[in-house]
């Protein structure tokens, strides 16, 4: 985890997304897919 | 298909194997912990999903480092009792990491102590559902399923993913692994599982497309050992680059001339001196998409 952030480096996703995922519909999935892409091109920007 | 409510699973990545934790009316299980970097991580997925409890056990599939890298951390955070496969208990408590697989691949296990063993036809209570052990061979000897047969759920660790299996590792030794896996995918097949989850990747409920999927990759390895060999530099090196994210080209030069694992399958497969070797497996790795070349740096990507 980046501890500034509190994402995953690897997978841009916070310890609540990364819990909830194995329980989420593909929406969910879809909106935090959508929010990961936020995060990268925050950070790569 | 829905996860029953006692049980839970972190997807994780390639460097970290998925974790499944189970939540019981006694106690509480997490099969597979992960890659050693990852541990912090894994202790605080845990913590947040189990709030007030404790982590009562911890079970492992097999000892390679992506599947029990988080067991010390775990043990030190909350006292988890830990269970491994019978075979492997001398190694684990003498902690030969030669035998270990560590020091062959390279890779890097922090170590743990067990308190009890798994052997294949012992039964287990994880998430309040009965699930029973069986003998998965063939990318790892000793590696184990778990079959919840009232749910038709399968963990399957690295036996059997949606794209494939884990790397058959024994042959590269000149030890049987082709013949193994093919009779774990049989045993798989005849189980019938509604729902499996792999060690890596999101669980999947079409196992029959899955296993046709495996049994052709098998058939493709097997047919000429070399295959399975170049496919295992790819993997091995492909771990080493997400674990450090970035190496010099010289460096993984030097991989192929210290790491035994790559230093056996380049003696035994793949005879070309290590710089061309290397050269080779950047190659594959860069037209896979799985790394990037930039000056002197191989990226991971």
């Amino acid at each position: 985890m980046v501890p500034a952030t509190g994402l995953c480096e690897g997978c841009m996703r916070t310890i609540d997304e990364i819990v909830a995922w194995g329980r989420a519909d593909d929406d969910y999935k879809r909106a935090v897919w959508a929010e990961i892409r936020r995060r990268e091109a925050q950070i790569f920007d | 298909m829905q996860l029953p409510a006692s049980m839970r699973v972190f997807e994780r990545g390639w460097l970290s194997a998925n974790n499944i934790l189970f939540v019981g009316r006694i106690d509480t299980v997490l099969v597979d912990t992960g890659y050693v970097t990852h541990a912090p991580q894994t202790v605080s997925l845990v913590r947040h999903a189990l709030g007030e409890r404790g982590l009562d056990r911890i079970v492992n599939t097999h000892l390679h480092s992506d599947h029990c890298g988080g067991n010390a951390a775990l043990r030190y955070a909350f006292g988890s009792r830990i269970a491994i496969p019978a075979c492997e208990a001398d190694k684990v408590r003498d902690w030969d990491e030669d035998a270990l697989s560590y020091r062959a691949t390279g890779q890097q296990c922090a170590r743990f102590s067990f308190d009890e063993t798994l052997a294949p036809g012992d039964l287990l209570t994880m998430g309040d559902l009965a699930w029973q052990v069986l003998a998965a061979p063939g990318h790892d000897p000793h590696a184990l399923l778990f079959w919840c047969d009232s749910e038709g759920i399968l963990i399957a660790g690295d036996a059997l993913w949606q794209n494939g299996f884990g790397v058959i590792f024994p042959e590269l030794a000149g030890e049987p692994g082709f013949k193994e896996v093919r009779a774990t995918l049989d045993l798989i097949a005849s189980l019938g599982p509604r729902l499996v989850i792999p060690g890596h990747g999101a669980p999947f409920t079409d196992a029959d497309v899955a296993l046709e999927r495996a049994y052709g990759r098998l058939d493709y390895l097997s047919f000429d050992p070399v295959r399975n060999a170049e496919n295992a530099v790819k993997v091995l090196l492909k771990f080493l680059l997400i674990e450090r994210r970035a190496m010099a080209l010289a460096e993984v030069e030097g991989l192929f001339e210290t790491v035994p694992l790559l230093v056996l399958a380049r003696e035994r497969f793949l005879p070309l001196p290590s710089d061309e070797l290397a050269q080779w497996a950047v190659r594959a790795l860069e037209k896979a998409g799985a790394a990037q070349v930039q000056g002197p740096m191989l990226l991971d990507a």
